[in-house]
């Protein structure tokens, strides 16, 4: 089967592994579109496929009883989906779907846990990478008791500008509602408010970043350190 | 189900609501008002802002207004003391 080469990859833990640990795995990677929407980890159910993002965005959300969903991480080119499978673990009660369409490869669990078996550095690598996430899950509940809606929305423009190409992201209020775990009203007010400083363009589904310093100033010190433990552990981001 | 769209009154306007919000009925459009004013509200008091805005106005999917909400009306029985 005809498998991509490294130097064509552009998922961030792919093309930052050495040869060795891209042979154990490139043999097993399967080109896939990821359109929006698509739910590619059920919560409750067993792992079958890992994702590698090329672009696009995963999110990974929690949900109480009666279906009010929060955000718990986001991912994309800098990572993978079904990561719970690299721990040993065969199911996880997080649901991880697409929120900005992207393409990537998937590969079952069975090749991807037997290539890292194959290869320390592919299984040191997407643990680094493990790593990375709990980080930033860490900032996000940091983030979600000490900041203020507006602050929390800089925050997270951020993470998702770093995970698109170009100043355009397409985000509608309802993902950002969840992302924010807020109410829609209180999501348009904080677009609202950003957009009066500057720092960005609502237009209906679709925000344009136009002064990121301005943005992570905003966000307070909230933003940036999981980004710098990826570029520390990892390699280039965003 | 209807779709209702939450208006947000500003002093020299409006913020719109782009998507609008599925309903059973007005009074159920009317408590998801109140609890997004509840949030907009507990966002003020915690930055030391006053909001942006003062009321929801609710509105049908033709724009016709059909309900006022004051924020004050989100907030609890006896919240402050205004003696």
């Amino acid at each position: 089967m005809p498998h991509p080469t490294q130097s064509f990859v552009r998922n961030g833990l792919l093309s930052v592994i050495d040869a060795a640990a891209y042979a154990a795995i490139g043999p097993h990677l399967e080109p896939v579109d990821l359109p929006k929407g698509t739910v590619l980890i059920e919560a409750g159910e067993p792992f079958t496929h890992a994702h590698f993002f090329n672009s696009g965005i995963g999110s990974i959300v929690v949900s109480t009883a009666d279906s009010q969903r929060v955000e718990a991480g986001i991912f994309g080119r800098d990572g993978l989906s079904g990561f719970g499978s690299l721990l040993g673990v065969d199911q996880c009660p997080q649901t991880t779907m697409v929120q900005v369409e992207g393409e990537g490869y998937r590969v079952s669990i069975e090749a991807l846990r037997s290539a890292c078996q194959q290869s320390d550095s592919l299984r040191e690598t997407l643990l680094r990478y493990v790593h990375v996430f709990i980080s930033q899950t860490s900032y996000t509940s940091l983030s979600n008791v000490s900041q203020s809606v507006e602050g929390r929305l800089a925050r997270w423009l951020l993470m998702c500008h770093d995970r698109v190409t170009g100043d355009d992201i397409a985000l509608t209020h309802e993902f950002l509602s969840i992302m924010l775990a807020v109410q829609r009203p209180s999501v348009t007010t904080a677009l609202h408010m950003i957009e009066g400083y500057g720092f960005i363009k609502a237009r209906r589904g679709h925000i344009t970043i136009k002064d990121r310093d301005a943005l992570i100033d905003f966000a307070d010190g909230m933003y940036g350190t999981p980004e710098a433990e990826y570029r520390r552990l990892i390699g280039p981001f965003g | 189900m209807s779709r209702f769209y939450l208006n947000q009154q500003i002093p020299n306007g409006i913020i719109e609501d782009p998507d609008g919000t599925e309903a059973i009925d007005l009074t159920a459009a009317r408590h998801e008002a109140i609890l997004a004013a509840r949030q907009l509200l507990a966002n003020a008091i915690l930055t030391g802002v006053a909001p942006l805005g003062s009321a929801f106005q609710i509105t049908n999917e033709a724009g016709q207004i059909l309900l006022s909400v004051p924020f004050r009306d989100a907030l609890p029985l006896g919240f402050i003391n205004t003696d």
